[in-house]
């Protein structure tokens, strides 16, 4: 006869199906992005590992999970950004109303280090945020992170470089992230149960430009060098979505 | 009201119950020693009036006829395979403490004897729902550690003592039945010299009911002060007003390895033992634990310590053993290891728990202090780090890293423009070709400026913060300084 408390652990996992009801991605948590949601089919999975394919730093990677991440540090939980390629900065994560105290910076030195690191905060049920700066994880190293997922209660995110996207993934979602122009994030989904890959959306992360610039007065140039880039386009803000946050 | 006045008269009766322990000093010699079969014949000595004679012994021993007060060479013709352990009172009085530190969880008046405990038990029985599951747990927290207890209850501390018996009894026996037992208990068991003992023969007295039946008058004629006490004692007549016991306001204990530990998944049997003691310490003093410090002391060099920070408190062992066990990892201990200690003297009181409806958010609380417990231990100190603000105008010092739990200000007015979510730590100069800003690649200016100046009383610093991007989208914040026309990259918005 099973131990009721196994029994337990194993209906509390996302991926068991029970009875009636046919879907198997029943627990999600919203983007903050109408179409992005739509995309995703309804949000981030949670109990499960994303996989995020950057580009290029700096194109908004970040800023696509910001309301995920102040929804999960208002809950009191932890969230743990395991070697992030730079300084997070605090008044810009204030500002975005993060509670810094629920943030907690991790360098790990080695690739077991940061294996064991990244596991332990899934299972200790901390939103995690993982860059894989060093060497890109092997199969089963992401595997054993995907099976920690299923049993936690939060997602877990994986920044992976352009290279990643050759390689398999045990990633329940994969998406790559590219921007061709400023504030604009295109996003294509690459692996989601339930959806066919190759869907693309574009976003915007907003209107930087501010009414007090004159850059006409600088001693560089405002626009991009000509042969290089051809009219190079500034943000089109009324084209695309807004970010819902 | 006046069943209501009887009443409390009756709830402010004593309980008393006293553990004897017969076999301290083996129980004591044995806590250390692992190497000696349970079935052979042991027994402890010491040195009396220059000849070393036996003070207890096991059952085995006892088979062969070995004795207390037999002197060790006449013990020794009788049972030849006879293993001698040396006493030690120190071990004793320790054990002893240990002991009174269990017996604390049960009742706050505890008193602690040559070689027992007394309990005040009166009222206690509620939080166990009944004296009977009080004794029964009581008895097993004890036997975990080892120790033959037998016990005596009755409604005086000494009275207590008197009746103490053969084994540990589970049953509370009613008022009437206590007075019973102490009535027919012999004279012989009450304190008081020989003299005494003689006169109780010559007045035909055998059992303490027949000398309380004496008035009190004709007893102070025939018999000291003392013996008037005694019986005051023993009536409960005279509160009992020997010390109790209080847990000391450190921790500290030890365990002797004395072949020494080569490898370290040997050391974590010893240090789970310690660690067991010490929560059972932290839950008698209702305090969490926030630091402890291991020491292990080989038998050549210099000890090794090693410190465990908790992000929030707790006096669960197990966790505390994860912890231990993640950070001895990172340590690099000597050959041998004689000798392991531990010591905490930082304490908070145990928080009053209070559970919201489904009892979620102390679960929730918990894991993220344990995960950063775990991440410390593992990874050390240094790998750890929160983001945190000051009041400062120049970025590289308003939003700075700093070790965890430290609690920081946030509250410091931020700039309305868009700010960047990655800073660089240092910022990069980046090239001017033709009027073109390069770095990696062209980079062209979209908004800004933002103007920052940093302490103008100690190095003037006027910034003007862009806003830039390059043909990939991936947008910059580049700031340009008023004094030497020089472009920087400070950051990116990721």
């Amino acid at each position: 006869m099973p131990n009721k408390s196994s029994l337990k652990n194993l209906l509390s996992r996302q991926d068991t199906w029970r009875g009636r009801n046919r879907s198997l991605r029943k627990n999600i948590i919203t983007t903050g992005n109408n179409s992005l949601d739509r995309l995703l089919l309804g949000g981030w999975p949670v109990s499960a590992l994303t996989e995020l394919v950057s580009q290029q730093d700096g194109i908004g990677e970040l800023s696509i999970l910001l309301p995920t991440l102040k929804h999960y540090a208002d809950e009191g939980k932890l969230c743990v950004w395991l070697d992030p390629p730079y300084q997070p900065y605090a008044p810009a994560l204030v500002n975005a109303e993060i509670p810094l105290d629920k943030l907690l910076v991790v360098r790990s030195k080695d690739s077991r280090e940061w294996l064991w690191a990244a596991e332990q905060s899934i299972r200790g049920n901390a939103l995690l945020f993982a860059w894989t700066n060093r060497a890109q994880p092997s199969y089963s190293a992401l595997r054993k992170l995907q099976l920690a997922a299923t049993e936690s209660l939060v997602p877990a995110f994986l920044f992976s470089p352009p290279a990643a996207i050759k390689a398999h993934s045990p990633a329940l979602l994969r998406i790559e992230l590219e921007s061709m122009k400023p504030n604009i994030l295109s996003i294509t989904l690459h692996k989601l149960r339930g959806k066919v890959p190759g869907a693309k959306i574009q976003i915007s992360l907003g209107d930087v430009i501010t009414e007090r610039t004159f850059l006409d007065r600088l001693p560089v140039n405002i626009n991009y060098p000509q042969g290089k880039k051809s009219d190079y386009p500034l943000p089109l803000k009324h084209k695309v979505q807004q970010l819902n946050t | 009201m006046k069943k209501h006045t009887i009443k409390n008269i009756e709830q402010k009766k004593e309980i008393w119950l006293y553990i004897d322990f017969p076999l301290l000093a083996l129980d004591a010699a044995l806590a250390d020693i692992e190497n000696i079969k349970a079935e052979s014949a042991i027994a402890v000595a010491s040195v009396q009036k220059n000849v070393r004679r036996i003070v207890c012994c096991n059952s085995y021993a006892q088979k062969w006829g070995v004795d207390p007060d037999l002197s060790l060479s006449t013990a020794l013709a009788i049972c030849p395979d006879l293993h001698v352990l040396s006493r030690s009172p120190g071990q004793e009085n320790l054990l002893l403490h240990r002991l009174a530190l269990i017996a604390y969880q049960f009742s706050p008046a505890v008193i602690i004897n040559d070689s027992g405990i007394w309990l005040e038990l009166s009222g206690c029985d509620q939080l166990f729902h009944g004296y009977s599951k009080l004794l029964q747990r009581l008895h097993r927290q004890i036997l975990l550690l080892s120790v033959t207890a037998t016990t005596g209850i009755a409604m005086s501390a000494l009275a207590a003592h008197l009746l103490c018996g053969q084994q540990f009894q589970y049953y509370l026996p009613n008022e009437d039945e206590m007075h019973r037992n102490l009535m027919t208990t012999e004279l012989f068991k009450l304190p008081g010299n020989q003299k005494q003992q003689n006169n109780f023969k010559q007045l035909g007295l055998e059992n303490i009911g027949d000398l309380l039946a004496l008035p009190r008058s004709a007893l102070s004629q025939r018999f000291s002060a003392e013996l008037l006490e005694t019986l005051s004692l023993l009536n409960g007549e005279k509160p009992c007003t020997l010390k109790r016991f209080t847990p000391p306001i450190e921790f500290s204990d030890e365990i002797q390895i004395p072949y020494g530990l080569h490898n370290k998944d040997s050391l974590l049997f010893s240090m789970k033992t310690l660690l067991q003691r010490f929560c059972v310490y932290l839950i008698a003093r209702q305090c969490h634990c926030r630091k402890f410090v291991w020491h292990f002391e080989p038998l050549f060099g210099e000890r090794q310590s090693m410190f465990i920070t908790l992000s929030a408190s707790n006096n669960n062992w197990s966790s505390l053993l994860t912890l231990s066990r993640l950070q001895l990892e990172r340590l690099e201990l000597p050959q041998s290891i004689e000798k392991i200690s531990l010591f905490s003297d930082q304490f908070i009181d145990m928080p009053e728990l209070s559970f919201d409806l489904f009892g979620d958010q102390i679960a929730l609380n918990n894991q993220a202090s344990t995960l950063m417990d775990n991440l410390y231990a593992r990874l050390g100190i240094e790998a750890l780090s929160q983001p945190s603000m000051s009041e400062e105008h120049l970025p590289e010092k308003a939003g700075g890293m700093s070790p965890p739990n430290r609690v920081t200000n946030t509250n410091y007015p931020t700039s309305k423009a868009p700010q960047p979510l990655w800073l660089l730590t240092n910022p990069v100069r980046i090239q001017q070709r033709n009027h073109q800003l390069h770095w990696k690649q062209p980079l062209t200016i979209v908004s800004g400026p933002e103007r920052l100046c940093g302490n103008s009383w100690q190095t003037e610093q006027q910034r003007d913060y862009y806003l830039a991007c390059d043909s990939k989208g991936a947008r910059y914040w580049l700031f340009r300084e008023s004094m030497n026309k020089q472009w920087f990259v400070h950051g990116l918005f990721s």
